[in-house]
């Protein structure tokens, strides 16, 4: 249970944060002096804050659905043939800086939530895809091979062994792809998606640095808490399994 | 029986090219190839294959892609070779069909007028190319091969795109109206990146040999890195503004050096931040994981520590090293993008200022050449790896 | 009982198993033995359907493998191979359930299964079934593969050099369990190595194995005496083929009986009735004596060996 403690902590201190960020007036007007204007208002932090996960979660999910049945195919007898290629694209793809296929997303798409959704599932997959390539690929031959003359079906092996026996590195791979989708959620607001980046444009493009601040607070709270979150998850995961 | 089929199978057909190719045909008749705008910011009117180039234009393309499907479902002769060369002639001429079009649709009385990419042109390069990619995989083409391969494209769209017939390309447009600046965003994003990359490359070594001495300073200078590679990069970057920028109110001569709270020290300062984590990572590693037989050896034929460490050492541990700093540099290029948001410049400044004026085509023209120079980094720093290791 | 008529594997253009019959009786130890590469694992890999025949037919109880559902097929034939194969991320006493588990035999049934077998093969219900894989030592988890291909009650036992990785020592006791797990059960069991004296020891008929054909298939005496070709004897060794025969024999076979059980002798050394003659010969060679009495299994001594006998009628 105490692994779970750190990430209890951060979670509780970005919702405290986000709930008094906007009492805090004292202090931004010693950051940003001279102005009236001190507390973003154009949005709740709450509604930004919400607004973020719900794109970084969704498309955590459809990436990881993506990726993980993309792995298992091309690594599947009838999907064998696409093995190469599949890792390729996938390691190809990870050197495309995200903010690039960002903004490449708005000529085919438009702005707002949706191309930025578009952008986040379509990179948030690569780390996922070949950390499955990898998880599924590094299973020590023997043990499938006693998992078939045991007698079990493709769908159990699948299942019972090669799943649970790749699921930590899956699950690195899914770490890997929500950080860098925290970060690139948070950039999106430039392409119109409402998030936690909205305060930090808004100030920047205002000259307004208690803004900046507050965004840039709240975010890097979302990543740590995020990030402590998984270590959790990771840290179970590898008692349950005593690997 | 079973077995045999399978393997005959596989001689046969490539399923992989095959499906490619179906994809390819599918978007290229589906999606519009490209897009006559009245000026730079008003959306413009689609054109599909047949209707942007005309028979010649369609058939030349279906033809192409028929060729492709013939090779992968057909156990001709040096398939693969033909394959990779029609491929790399395809790819390498493919902005022609651009120049067709815009012969065909471009409007005359306008000066304002000009052609835009349609969605169709780049999934037809997307899948050409991942063909050529199974294709070079397939025929296990050497490092140098598959270079000399993309230089070849690199240089077809080179010259394509210098032509007179792609002028009135939105992006070339972009381009003309912008290339002192262009090279400005170049020679800064360059700058920034590389050097992020080189300070913390220096700064990655000496942390890397004080946790090698030190086993007690490891944990910590590992947690602390790697804390830091958590922080989202627009966080940082706003995180650093209100120091920085107290400091440089406080002390004229660091104004008087450039750096303020927004502009290229902040952003250097987090790039640097950020290239910390993969440098120290690998070059810690790489270290560590020389053999020890390999050094006993060593000392046994009476090598001092630091012939050793210059001679056998730093060798042994150099493809790691530059792995590091192949993912710091990648990174560094992709961040330095997002660097302009605080007044940095390079490439970044236009993808910000083109979604800023709802200008799709200074969008890519900051967008593709970030990709690019992540994509040469990319290609130049693996074969310098590959080749220290293959030593 | 298993037959294998005709059947070959190819690869590509390799040959690796060439029309090969070979028939297997029900309760007997059938050793494939042969250097690396002969053919000998590729022909249990097509007994359980692992590999697909190229051509030929196998049969087990006289009904075509191929006509029934793999999963079935491999259901009812124990597996154990050199690398263990141990789930890593299960427990042992999960891993020797895993066969009951999928034939969906109650919870109880299973777990009784499990302790019976953990203590079959020497293992601790108590602190050995809770271990993780890599908590095990070598010989430890190869108990456990051989319990784990046990698990389901098969009929048929398939092993592909289980002791191949292990040191001698543990490769002599997990042996000398085979043979007493092999008289307790009686499974129909094809076992592969490529040491000819692990297949003289627990054959009760071996397949000597070259390029992919059944040289000769014999019981180890008959090997040894009339060896087929001279691969066949080179394998065995022409050097201490006379030595090895007599490891095939007890002294319980060629001792001088007493008519009844007599009191040991206080203090004197001898014999156990299940030694082999090459120990027995070993001792009198080593103590430099013309007989040695023999003790049967409660300590009365039983009856003599003589050496003169030994060297006359031995091999």
């Amino acid at each position: 249970m105490r692994v779970w403690l750190t990430p209890v902590v951060w979670i509780a201190s970005l919702c405290a944060l986000a709930a008094w960020l906007p009492t805090m007036t004292p202090l931004f007007s010693w950051v940003q002096p001279g102005t009236d204007n001190l507390i973003y208002n154009r949005d709740s932090f709450y509604v930004l804050l919400q607004s973020h996960i719900w794109l970084v979660l969704a498309s955590a999910t459809i990436g990881t659905l993506v990726a993980v049945s993309a792995g298992i195919f091309a690594t599947r007898p009838a999907g064998r043939d696409f093995l190469p290629l599949v890792s390729q694209i996938a390691s190809i793809g990870q050197t495309v800086p995200p903010v690039a296929l960002l903004a490449l997303a708005v000529p085919v798409m438009g702005f707002g939530e949706k191309p930025t959704l578009f952008a986040l599932v379509l990179y948030g997959l690569l780390p996922i895809l070949r950390n499955t390539l990898t998880g599924l690929n590094g299973i020590n031959p023997a043990v499938l091979e006693s998992a078939k003359g045991m007698g079990m079906s493709s769908a159990q092996v699948l299942l019972k062994v090669e799943l649970p026996l790749a699921g930590r590195v899956i699950l690195a791979g899914i770490r890997t792809s929500v950080t860098i989708n925290i970060a690139t959620a948070a950039i999106g607001s430039t392409i119109g998606a409402r998030t936690l980046g909205d305060p930090v444009i808004a100030g920047l493009v205002n000259g307004n640095t208690a803004y900046v601040l507050q965004g840039a607070i709240l975010i890097g709270l979302l990543a740590l808490a995020t990030d402590s979150l998984f270590e959790a998850i990771e840290r179970t995961w590898a008692r349950a399994f005593a690997v | 029986m079973l077995p045999n089929r399978v393997l005959s199978n596989r001689v046969l057909s490539n399923r992989v090219v095959l499906a490619l190719a179906l994809a390819a045909f599918g978007c290229v008749w589906l999606l519009n190839l490209g897009v006559v705008q009245p000026n730079r910011i008003v959306t413009g009117t689609g054109y599909g294959l047949y209707a942007a180039t005309g028979w010649l234009g369609a058939g030349i393309v279906s033809s192409l892609l028929l060729v492709v499907v013939v090779l992968a479902t057909r156990p001709v002769h040096k398939r693969y070779e033909v394959l990779a060369a029609l491929l790399t002639v395809a790819l390498m001429t493919l902005p022609l069909l651009l120049e067709v079009f815009a012969l065909h649709k471009l409007p005359t009385d306008s000066a304002y007028a000009r052609i835009g990419i349609g969605a169709g042109f780049w999934c037809l390069a997307f899948f050409l190319a991942l063909i050529l990619l199974e294709t070079l995989g397939q025929l296990r083409a050497s490092r140098r091969f598959q270079l000399s391969t993309v230089l070849l494209i690199v240089a077809g769209w080179w010259l394509c795109a210098s032509r007179e017939g792609l002028s009135s390309l939105s992006l070339i447009r972009e381009y003309t109206n912008r290339a002192d600046q262009f090279a400005q965003a170049l020679a800064v994003h360059l700058s920034l990146s590389l050097s992020a990359v080189a300070i913390s490359a220096v700064l990655a070594f000496a942390l890397a040999l004080a946790m090698v001495r030190r086993e007690r300073m490891r944990r910590p200078l590992l947690g602390l890195v790697s804390f830091m590679q958590t922080i989202p990069s627009l966080a940082l970057f706003g995180l650093l503004i209100a120091p920085l920028g107290a400091l440089s109110a406080a002390f004229p001569f660091l104004q008087a050096l450039g750096i303020r709270g927004i502009g290229w020290a902040p952003a250097l300062l987090a790039l640097i931040a950020y290239s910390l984590l993969p440098m120290v990572r690998n070059t810690y590693v790489a270290l560590i994981e020389v053999p020890e037989s390999v050094v006993d050896a060593g000392r046994g034929m009476g090598m001092s520590e630091r012939q050793i460490f210059m001679q056998v050492k730093l060798p042994l541990a150099l493809p790691v090293i530059i792995e590091g700093v192949r993912i710091t540099t990648i990174q560094a290029i992709g961040l330095t993008a997002v660097a302009a948001l605080i007044g940095a410049g390079g490439f970044g400044t236009f993808i910000f200022q083109g979604l800023g004026q709802a200008a799709m085509d200074l969008v890519l023209l900051g967008a593709l050449p970030t990709v690019f120079l992540a994509l040469a980094a990319d290609a130049i720093l693996s074969a310098l790896k590959f080749k220290e290791a293959s030593r | 009982m298993i037959e294998l008529k005709g059947v070959t594997r190819r690869f590509g253009d390799a040959v690796a198993v060439d029309d090969i019959d070979l028939t297997i009786e029900t309760g007997e130890v059938c050793v494939l033995v042969g250097s690396s590469g002969c053919g000998k694992s590729t022909t249990l890999r097509m007994i359980n359907r692992l590999l697909p025949s190229t051509s030929g037919e196998i049969l087990v109880d006289g009904e075509d493998i191929n006509k029934v559902d793999p999963e079935a097929l491999r259901l009812n034939m124990g597996y154990a191979i050199q690398s263990t194969g141990l789930f890593p991320h299960w427990t042992v006493a999960r891993n020797i359930g895993v066969v009951p588990n999928l034939l969906k035999w109650p919870a109880r049934k299973r777990d009784e299964r499990v302790n019976e077998l953990l203590i079959l093969l020497g293992l601790d219900p108590a602190t050995d079934a809770i271990k993780y894989p890599h908590q095990l030592s070598g010989g430890q988890a190869q108990r456990v593969g051989v319990a784990r291909a046990l698990a389901g009650d098969p009929n048929i036992l398939l092993m592909d050099e289980p002791f191949g990785a292990l040191d001698a020592i543990t490769r002599e006791n997990l042996q000398q369990e085979m043979l007493r797990i092999q008289r307790q059960l009686n499974k129909t069991t094809v076992f592969v190595t490529h040491d000819i004296d692990e297949a003289l020891k627990l054959a009760t008929r071996i397949a000597v194995m070259d390029q992919g054909r059944i040289i000769q298939h014999d019981t180890p005496e008959a090997i040894l005496r009339r060896p087929a070709s001279a691969f066949v004897e080179n394998l065995i060794g022409k050097g201490d083929r006379g030595l090895k025969l007599l490891a095939l024999r007890t002294v319980g076979e060629l001792m001088e009986g007493h008519s009844q059980p007599r009191e040991p002798e206080p203090g004197a050394d001898g014999l156990n009735e299940a030694d082999s003659l090459r120990f027995a010969l070993s001792v009198m060679v080593w103590e430099n004596t013309l007989q040695l009495p023999v003790y049967n299994g409660a300590g009365e001594e039983v009856g003599t060996v003589k050496r003169e006998h030994l060297l006359q009628g031995g091999a």
